[in-house]
This record gives structure tokens, C-alpha cells and sequence, in this order.
């Protein structure tokens, strides 16, 4: 999946914005800024940060210094184990025309020792939104892996909102997520899979839009699909 | 122990075999980060963690069979990579305590 493939398949599909969240690193945030500006395409960036708790989360930014940064963070809190891409696959970064700048040697399909709280702190330190990840899955969600979202003692919310996958069901799981602004999106692995499904909002793809939009419960889900 | 005699001390379902497996040690637990960092090789995983990656992180760490518990169902692409990477997953009725005590005479798997 190339950056300019993941641009041209999100502007053919009529999105207005897409974001690009690696698990656990935005080394690619460059390429994808690139092809995304040279598209006129809103684009936003951080990483799929795989918590302490095995809690899949999504740190969004729009900043490639503060990008930088979490890369940095997150590595240094990886295990020391080298990838195996015969068992995770190879980890290419590249540049926005498509030439690999190095093949990532962390192993980034394992967890990081920061966990939610301390993710969550970093994040809103650096101005940026915290989403938990398709909540609705029984592996790798704050339900699955703690059974309930996280909210810290003192009251507040360590995410500013949560994701619904693409198959699931918004009435079942509205109770559940009821004091959190919601998003569906294709949580895309593969080029088919980018804008099967999305998320409308009146607002700008930006993350003081986003933050408003979120502020505001102003989400509105695509239909879920019914099978893959 | 054989994958045919753990099977028997917990009412297992075979659902992905290795007939050649050699099961010496046994480990318990959900977190797969955990698993990564504690569990040895010829070893036993006694889990809920029905997940493709599970799979990934038992090829690393040398365990020849997943036990998943509460006959929670096995996903087909967990399934595949599975038979791909020569592990094995038999599903049971029991919880992840009483699957361990079911299979006490294993040592623990250390790393």
C-alpha cells in the first residue's frame, strides 16, 4: 500500500480527509503529508500505539515534528527484540514517490511499555487528539483487554473519542460508549479496504476541527458493512 | 506429553494439529507481551488470546500448542497461519485456572 495509492483510492471514494496511523511508529508521515498535498487532500498522522495494557489507541497530530517525537517515544519503549518479517512481515519506510528509505528492524507489532494514562498525557501535552481504537473487537480494545474504557480518578477522559470498526453495529454498542464522541473508519490494511466505510461531521479535518466536532458529539457513522 | 494426551486431560477440540508435537512446559496468560517476554520454548500456551497474532508471538517464542479457553472460536486467518507456522490450537470448554491444574504435571514454561 503506497502512500500515493492510499491518496488516490481515499480521493476517488470522495473523502474530504484521511489519517495515517502505523502501528507504532509515523515514520511514514512524510511521505503520506506529500502525497496528500500534492492531491489537495486533508491528511492528519500519528500512530497506532499498542499500549502496556495491549490496548490498540490512535495518536493523531499535525505536526511532523511532534510525529517525530512519538516515533521516538514509543521506540524507546519497544522491546529490544529485532522484527522477524518472515513472521510480521517486512516494515518499509518510504518516501511519498515510492523509494524505500529503510526497512524499520523494530518490532513493532509488539506492545510499548507507556501505558493508557501515560500515552493519553502525552498526546494532549502536545496538543494532539487520543482515540481508542475499534473498540467493539474482543482483542486488542480497551473492552477487550480492561472490559470498560479507562477514565481517570480525578473525573475527565484520557480519549477525546472512540472508534467503531467497520462491521460494527452502532445500536449495540451506543450504551457503552455513550459519554464519547464516536468515529467509524476502514482502519485500512489494504488499498481495497480504504473508505469502505467513514465518518461525516460538519467542520474542518483539522485537529482543532476534530476537537470541536468531538466536543460537540457531532460524528456521523457510514453504514457498517455486513460482511468483509 | 503428547497433543493426543493433552487433549484428553481437557476435553479438548483439536483444531489445528502438529502431530509431532513435543510438549514439555506449560504457560498461562492473556497479554501477548507477556507471553513474549516469559513463556519458553516446547511449550504449551493456555489463553484466551484468539488472535492472528498470537500465533506470530508462539513462533518466536518456540510454543508447539495454543489451548485456547472457554471454547472461545478460533478465526479463520489465526486458523491459517497456524497450520502455515506449524503451531497447533486445540480449544476447551475450561477456563484458563482449571486448564492449568488439568495439565499441572507440565513444568512451567520459563525464559
Amino acid at each position: 500500500m503506497s502512500p500515493a495509492a492510499i491518496v488516490a483510492a481515499a480521493k476517488a471514494a470522495g473523502m474530504d480527509g484521511i489519517a495515517l496511523t502505523d502501528h507504532q511508529s509515523a515514520k511514514n508521515t512524510p511521505a503520506i503529508v506529500e502525497c496528500a498535498r500534492r492531491a489537495g487532500l486533508a491528511c492528519l498522522f500519528g500512530a497506532e500505539v499498542q499500549t502496556a495494557e495491549e490496548v490498540h489507541t490512535l495518536a493523531l497530530f499535525d505536526s511532523l515534528e511532534t510525529a517525530r517525537e512519538l516515533t521516538d517515544w514509543i521506540y524507546a519503549a519497544l522491546p529490544r527484540r529485532k522484527n522477524d518479517p518472515e513472521t510480521f512481515g517486512e516494515q518499509p519506510v518510504v518516501t511519498w514517490d515510492e523509494e524505500i528509505i529503510e526497512m524499520e528492524e523494530k518490532i513493532l507489532a509488539a506492545s510499548c511499555a507507556h501505558d493508557i494514562p501515560t500515552v493519553a498525557d502525552f498526546v494532549h501535552r502536545r496538543g494532539g487528539l487520543y482515540i481508542a481504537a475499534h473498540v467493539d473487537r474482543p482483542n486488542f480494545s480497551v473492552f477487550g483487554s480492561l472490559g470498560e474504557i479507562p477514565e481517570p480518578f480525578g473525573g475527565g477522559h484520557y480519549f477525546d473519542a472512540v472508534e467503531l470498526s467497520r462491521t460494527a453495529d452502532e445500536a449495540t454498542w451506543r450504551d457503552k460508549i455513550s459519554n464519547y464522541a464516536v468515529i467509524r473508519s476502514s482502519d485500512a490494511h489494504h488499498l481495497s479496504d480504504v473508505s469502505r466505510v467513514w465518518t461525516e461531521a460538519d467542520g474542518a479535518f483539522t485537529i482543532a476541527g476534530l476537537k470541536d466536532i468531538f466536543n460537540r458529539r457531532a460524528t456521523r457513522l457510514s453504514p457498517r458493512l455486513t460482511r468483509f | 506429553m503428547t497433543l493426543n494426551e493433552l487433549i484428553a486431560k481437557i476435553n479438548g477440540t483439536l483444531v489445528v494439529d502438529k502431530p509431532d508435537a513435543t510438549i514439555s512446559a506449560a504457560y498461562t496468560s492473556d497479554l501477548l507481551s507477556d507471553v513474549m517476554g516469559h513463556c519458553g520454548d516446547e511449550s504449551a500456551l493456555i489463553t484466551i488470546q484468539n488472535h492472528l497474532n498470537t500465533i506470530a508471538v508462539c513462533t518466536l517464542v518456540g510454543v508447539e500448542v495454543i489451548v485456547i479457553c472457554h471454547d472461545r472460536p478460533v478465526p479463520d486467518d489465526m486458523k491459517a497461519a497456524a497450520e502455515r507456522e506449524e503451531v497447533a490450537i486445540v480449544t476447551t470448554p475450561l477456563s484458563q485456572f482449571a486448564a492449568s491444574v488439568a495439565l499441572a504435571e507440565l513444568t512451567p514454561a520459563a525464559r
